[in-house]
C-alpha cells in the first residue's frame, strides 16, 4: 500500500516506512542507541531527499527521547544542571547549524554536505565500536582484566567559569559542556540526529561524568536541541514531514519494545561488533555515492 | 464502466451529426480532474475524439503543466568527491511536457511548424535568467542536460505513434500523470495536421490538486509554517509519551 508524503513529496510503500523504522528501533532497544545515525543515511537510500529526510528525522528524535528520558527520570539519573549547560549550548549550535543547513541548501550543496558528515562520523564511530567490541572479546578470554582511571585531568579543566556539578560530582568549567553542546547542536541540525553517539562518549572521556547519569542526561538535552531543529527547520526550510515521521515513529516505538527484551538475552561484544559492522557498511555505501562517478553530471530541481 | 460508456455516447453523438465538409475536430477527456489523494500513485487520463480523416492526416496531443523556473546544476570532482559546481536557472519552463502523436514527429510537420507550436522538447522556448549571462555561450549544453534529466523524472516525455486511430474517424490516447505531478492547471492541445500544416486545433484543460490530509499538512507547512513547526513538537513529545506510558512494566 503507498502512501503520498506531503513534504518529501514522493509516494512510498507504508509497509517500508514502518518496517524500517521498527528495524531501527530494534537495534535502539538492543544497543540503546538513540538510531537516527542510521535512519537518516537509510532514508536518504530509499529516495528520501536528504534535506526531508534530516528535518523529519529530528521531528522523530523528539519523540523517541521523550519516551526514552522518562525511565531515567523515574530513576532520578538524569542531572539537569549539567543538561541545562549542555543544552544552552546545544540551542546555540543548533540554530546556527539550521541556519547553516538553509544556505548550504541555497547554494546547492547540501546533499553532499549531509553525506560526507555522515561519512566522518558513521566512519568513526564504526571503526572504535569495532575496535572496542574485538577487545572486548578478547578481555574476556583472559583472566583479570585491567582497568583504567575514571577520568585523567588535563588543561580543559583549567578553563575559567568553573561551576559545581553535584550529581555529576564534577567541578568543571561550565565552557566544557557548553562546549560540547554546541558542537553537537550544530551536528544534529546538519545530520538530523540527536548526537548521543558523540555527546555520551565525550561526557564520559571529556568531562569525566559518571556513566550512570550520562544516557538520562544526554536524552535530557537532545528532547530540547531536536525540538528546536524541528522548529527552526520547520520555519525556514519546510524539510519536517510529519506522517513520515509518525510512521517512523510507529515502527520505531514497537521495534524499540522487542529490542529491549531481546537485548537482555543476547551476548554483548558479538553484537556490539555486528551495529559496529552495519555502521560500516552505511558509511561504505555513502562513500560509494559521492565518490562514484554519477550517471548524470546534471540534475535539475524545481525553484520557483 | 463510465469511460466505455462515454466513448459509446460520443461516437454515437458523433455519427448521428454528419461531419461537415470543412475540416472537423472534436476531443474530450474522460476527467478534468486529478486529485492528488494520500494513496495517489499517478493517474491515466483517456483523450478521445473525431476528426475528418484523410489518408495523410496526423494528430498531436500536447499536455502542458504550469511554467516554472528550473535550477540546472552541473557536478565536477574535487579531490574525489562530486560537486555541485555550476548552476544556470531556467525560466518559464513548463513542468510537465507530454506529447503524444500518431507518427513520429519529423514525420507529421517541418521544423518551422515544430517551432510554432512548440512541438518537441528542442521546439519549447528555453530562456536562462539574467544572472546566468557567463553561461549563455554554452546554452545548448545545459539545454540538453535539461531535457535528459526532465525526461528521466518522467514528467517530460515523448510519446510517438501513442494515439490509436480507430475506422479512420476516431482516436483516442491515454495520458499518463506520474506520482510526481506537481498541482496546478494543465492545458491540453489537440492538433490535427494535413500535409504538415495545422488545419484544426482544439483546447482543454486538467486541474491537479492536492486533496486530503496530504494537501493539509503541505498547505500549513509552507503558509502556516511556525504553528506546524510547534505542532510537530507537540505530535512528538506526545506520541513519544504515550508509547513510554503503553509500554511501561
Amino acid at each position: 500500500m503507498y502512501i503520498y508524503l506531503p513534504i518529501a513529496e514522493i509516494s512510498m510503500n507504508i509497509f517500508t516506512i514502518i518496517g524500517l523504522g521498527g528495524a531501527v528501533g530494534l537495534l535502539s532497544g538492543i544497543f540503546g542507541v538513540g538510531g537516527g545515525f542510521l535512519m537518516t543515511p537509510l532514508l536518504i537510500f530509499l529516495g528520501v531527499p536528504a534535506p526531508v529526510a534530516v528535518g523529519t528525522e529530528a521531528n522523530q528524535i523528539v519523540a523517541s527521547s521523550v519516551s526514552g528520558v522518562l525511565a531515567h527520570f523515574r530513576r532520578d539519573n538524569v542531572d539537569f544542571k549539567m543538561g541545562s549547560v549542555l543544552l544552552a549550548g546545544g540551542l546555540l549550535g543548533s540554530t546556527l547549524g539550521v541556519a547553516l543547513f538553509s544556505l548550504l541548501r541555497e547554494l546547492g550543496q547540501i546533499d553532499v554536505v549531509i553525506k560526507m558528515s555522515f561519512i566522518v562520523f558513521l566512519g568513526l564511530i564504526g571503526t572504535l565500536m569495532l575496535v572496542e567490541s574485538i577487545r572486548a572479546i578478547m578481555r574476556s578470554r583472559q583472566v583479570g582484566a585491567r582497568r583504567g582511571k575514571l577520568h585523567q585531568h588535563n588543561w580543559l579543566h583549567g578553563l575559567p567559569f568553573k561551576m559545581r556539578f553535584r550529581k555529576s560530582k564534577l567541578y568543571i568549567s561550565a565552557l566544557l559542556p557548553f562546549g560540547v553542546g554546541a558542537i553537537v547542536g550544530v551536528l544534529s541540525a546538519i545530520m538530523g540526529v540527536g548526537g548521543g553517539f558523540i555527546m555520551v562518549p565525550a561526557m564520559i572521556y571529556l568531562l569525566g561524568m559518571p556513566t550512570s547519569v550520562v544516557v538520562g542526561t544526554s536524552l535530557f538535552q537532545i528532547i530540547f536541541v531536536t525540538a528546536n531543529v524541528t522548529f527552526l527547520q520547520s520555519v525556514q526550510t519546510q524539510t519536517v514531514d510529519i506522517m513520515l515521521a509518525g510512521l517512523l515513529l510507529f515502527g520505531g516505538v514497537i521495534g524499540a519494545q522487542f529490542g529491549t527484551r531481546v537485548g537482555v538475552l543476547l551476548k554483548g561484544e558479538q553484537l556490539r561488533g555486528l551495529l559496529a559492522m552495519l555502521v560500516l557498511l552505511v558509511c561504505a555505501k555513502l562513500i560509494f555515492d559521492v565518490v562514484i562517478m554519477p550517471d548524470d553530471l546534471f540534475s535539475v530541481e524545481f525553484i520557483r | 464502466m463510465t469511460r466505455h460508456f462515454f466513448i459509446t455516447l460520443f461516437i454515437a453523438l458523433f455519427l448521428s451529426a454528419p461531419v461537415s465538409a470543412n475540416q472537423q475536430l472534436v476531443a474530450d477527456l474522460d476527467q478534468e480532474e486529478v486529485f492528488i489523494t494520500t494513496d495517489f500513485t499517478g493517474a491515466e487520463l483517456l483523450l478521445f475524439g473525431a476528426f475528418d480523416r484523410a489518408s495523410i492526416d496526423d494528430i498531436a496531443i500536447i499536455v502542458t503543466g504550469p511554467p516554472k523556473t528550473i535550477a540546472v546544476r552541473r557536478k565536477k570532482n574535487i579531490i574525489g568527491i562530486w560537486l555541485n559546481t555550476a548552476k544556470v536557472d531556467a525560466i518559464d519552463l513548463p513542468s510537465f511536457y507530454h506529447i503524444l502523436t500518431t507518427r513520429p514527429l519529423n514525420d507529421i510537420a517541418n521544423l518551422d511548424t515544430r517551432t510554432i507550436n512548440h512541438l518537441g522538447f528542442t521546439q519549447i522556448p528555453f530562456q536562462l535568467d539574467d544572472d546566468n549571462s557567463a553561461e549563455i555561450d554554452a546554452a545548448n549544453q545545459w539545454k540538453e542536460a535539461l531535457i535528459r534529466n526532465m525526461k528521466n523524472t518522467g514528467l517530460w516525455a515523448n510519446r510517438n505513434g501513442e494515439i490509436k486511430i480507430i475506422g479512420d474517424v476516431l482516436f483516442r490516447a491515454n495520458i499518463e500523470i506520474p506520482a510526481n505531478i506537481i498541482p496546478g492547471k494543465y492545458k491540453v492541445r489537440t492538433l490535427h495536421f494535413r500535409n504538415g500544416i495545422v488545419v484544426n486545433e482544439n483546447i482543454s484543460s486538467i486541474t491537479v490538486s492536492k486533496t486530503g490530509l496530504s494537501a493539509l499538512i503541505y498547505r500549513l507547512a509552507h503558509e502556516y509554517s511556525v504553528f506546524y513547526g510547534i505542532f510537530a513538537i507537540i505530535f512528538a513529545v506526545a506520541s513519544g509519551w504515550m508509547a513510554a506510558i503503553a509500554f511501561r512494566k
